[in-house]
């Protein structure tokens, strides 16, 4: 094959991989604050649902996709709170109220996308923006740095997260809710109060990674948009070991299994496609069962918490 | 725990008493009947496998139904999963619909299994071709229409790379590609031809993230079928130079300077041929394909792009459209 064919296709494959990753990244790391607080918050993908929906409504009334994004955030951290009654003030079961949320953001954005906008439409949406001199940079100039803003976003709050949650009082305050929360209490930190705060964190990001879909990516909604992608997050989390690295590595590992996936299929090479589409999941799955050593989740993960109970 | 007891009971004859309201108000429409029934409408359900709005495949058979006005229309949308589906589809026959459409070729296995229950009562399923004493499948020959527009795209192509987004190699698609894969080869032999899977019907994301890779690997003509095309024309549309073919019906309205073309499905003849069949008391046991040949597929430009078009690529078109419609020219779908 061609030489310069091949780094243009070895480009676009990374192109593609990164462009993909963002949704994973925004949600699994705003997933990342709520687990590590002990909630799981399997109602991501409603949570994304909702807020590709109200992000893209916005940007469609308004003509603005920022204000779009903000809105996405503001409807994500809606959802969160609605899920902090459920499982933080009422102590249910954070499995079935997550899915319980789920399907009340897969529902209700439906619903609302049928009231209020009617069929498909489509929006102006967010462009890709060129940063300065970086992406005059030869080969993986244009690569890496001619991305719609939420993809930058995206990849900076990485190390952002990772400042937060181990070099600040508050982030050592969730990880101390997270792994012993008695502890915690008799020292004088409210542990619901945290869980509170991270919970509407992590589903602001995951509004936000849902509006990043429908304003950068796609350019319109419809009902279902977001195809699970959610529930990989989650899982993603997992994958990740709770941090912020693991996470940026298992969205890495398993957008770029994807982005060659499509591009095999692109440029014909003769596999079959069956194969090619469950490659990232092979691929994650793969890996997870290649890493040795136990997983140390935050240990209070799913326990509500009662005062003066063990722990 | 005893006021969690209590609060349950209380929930739990709330959601009682609210779901007798709501059968309460859905079957009110029964009541007025003074009028001797001159103009008795046929009831007639609908199960789709996404939403009336998906602007492709499922919409192209709801704006039909609901134009009818001989017809009393309901619709259950978001039936993908062929458990639901059997769900809706059991429930309108015990009210005593008269049609029901099971608009999906997954649905034939559930259709197997309830029709023989129901006798009196016609079941449409399609795209398909295996039928039952009260079971009618519709067929489009997607591949006329792909031909067409298969050759359209090779003459229109200036990067001489044509991508299709494919959603599952199953039922209207691999006739649709293969169909397509003929026209191109028609057009032209040097012209680089891609087919790339989602793996799903309704991924809209990722029928987007194809259609850029295409693009991004060269081509400047994109089709593909299923209801998760839009998210594809939209990124066509993004690309300015790229023209998309639309199947199923005329996906213009999203994106006005790409489409350039679309196959029709002209579905109300075979509406009312099941309906002529009914009244003259056959009620399955039909395979009813649409093609050009009975004006049931048809091609359609986009009058916007229609000046884009050199007048010899359409005369080549026409002509195409004129020996299929006749049966000179047939499209083998069996590569």
């Amino acid at each position: 094959m061609d030489n310069l064919v091949g780094q243009s296709i070895f480009l676009g494959i990374i192109a593609t991989g990164i462009r993909l990753a963002t949704p994973y990244l925004l949600a699994a790391l705003g997933e990342m604050f709520t687990q590590r607080s002990g909630i799981y918050n399997l109602g991501l993908e409603g949570v994304m649902l909702m807020g590709a929906f109200a992000g893209f409504f916005v940007s469609l009334t308004t003509g603005n996709p920022y204000l779009g994004l903000l809105a996405g955030i503001v409807i994500g951290g809606l959802m969160g709170v609605i899920m902090g009654i459920v499982s933080i003030t009422l102590k249910a079961e954070q499995g079935i109220s997550g899915i319980g949320l789920y399907m009340f953001g897969w529902g209700l954005s439906g619903l609302f996308f049928r009231l209020y906008v009617g069929g498909i439409t489509t929006i102006e949406g967010l462009k890709p923006v060129k940063i300065p001199l970086l992406s005059e940079l030869p080969f993986i100039g244009s690569t890496l740095f001619e991305h719609n803003i939420v993809v930058y976003l995206a990849f900076l709050l990485v190390p952002v997260c990772w400042l937060v949650l181990y070099k600040t009082g508050w982030g050592l305050k969730v990880r101390a809710v997270g792994t012993t929360p008695q502890a915690a209490d008799t020292l004088g930190v409210s542990v619901d109060t945290i869980r509170y705060q991270c919970l509407i964190l992590g589903s602001m990001m995951g509004g936000l990674a849902g509006a990043a879909l429908t304003i950068g990516n796609t350019h319109m909604f419809a009902d279902n948009i977001i195809a699970g992608r959610g529930f990989i997050a989650v899982a993603l989390v997992y994958f990740g070991r709770w941090s912020p690295w693991g996470i940026l590595a298992g969205s890495l590992l398993f957008s770029m299994a994807d982005s060659v996936q499509l591009w095999v299929q692109v440029i014909g090479i003769n596999f079959p496609y069956e194969l090619a589409v469950i490659l990232p999941y092979v691929v994650t799955i793969i890996a997870l069962a290649m890493t040795f050593g136990r997983i140390w989740a935050p240990a209070a993960l799913g326990k509500p918490f009662e005062r003066g109970a063990r722990g | 725990m005893k006021r969690m007891v209590k609060f349950t009971k209380l929930m739990l004859v709330l959601l009682v008493a609210l779901s007798l309201f709501v059968t309460g108000c859905g079957s009110k429409p029964s009541a007025p009947a003074a009028e001797a029934p001159k103009a008795k409408k046929l009831k007639v359900a609908l199960v789709i496998p996404s939403t009336v709005d998906d602007l492709a495949w499922s919409q192209s058979m709801y704006e039909v139904l609901k134009k009818n006005d001989k017809i009393e229309l309901a619709v259950s949308e978001r039936m993908g999963k062929p458990v639901d589906a059997s769900a809706a589809i059991r429930q309108y026959a015990t009210q005593g619909y008269d049609i029901i459409f099971a608009h999906g070729a997954q649905y034939y296995g559930i259709l197997k299994e309830i029709a023989p229950e129901f006798p009196k009562i016609t079941f449409a399923y399609g795209t398909g071709s295996q039928t039952g004493p009260n079971i009618i499948a519709y067929d489009p020959q997607a591949q006329e229409g792909a031909y067409l527009l298969g050759l359209l795209a090779g003459k229109m192509t200036k990067s001489k790379t044509v991508g299709i987004v494919g959603p599952v190699e199953a039922g209207d698609a691999i006739k649709y590609n293969r169909g397509f894969q003929q026209g191109v080869a028609a057009a032209s032999s040097d012209i680089k031809l891609r087919i790339a899977y989602t793996g799903s019907f309704g991924d809209l994301v990722k029928a987007g993230e194809i259609a850029k890779t295409h693009m991004d690997a060269g081509a400047d003509v994109l089709t593909g079928s299923s209801q998760q095309v839009p998210g594809a024309i939209k990124a066509a549309a993004d690309k300015p130079g790229t023209y998309w073919m639309s199947t199923d019906m005329d996906q213009s309205s999203i994106a006005p300077d790409t489409v350039l073309a679309a196959q029709v499905y002209n579905w109300e003849k075979i509406i009312s041929k099941m309906i002529e069949l009914r009244n003259q008391g056959t009620v399955g046991g039909q395979h009813l394909t649409l093609s050009f040949a009975d004006g049931t597929l048809d091609l359609k430009y986009n009058p916007k792009l229609a000046d884009k078009i050199p007048q010899d690529v359409k005369d080549a078109v026409e002509k195409a459209k004129k020996d299929i419609a006749s049966g000179a020219l047939k499209i083998d779908v069996s590569k």
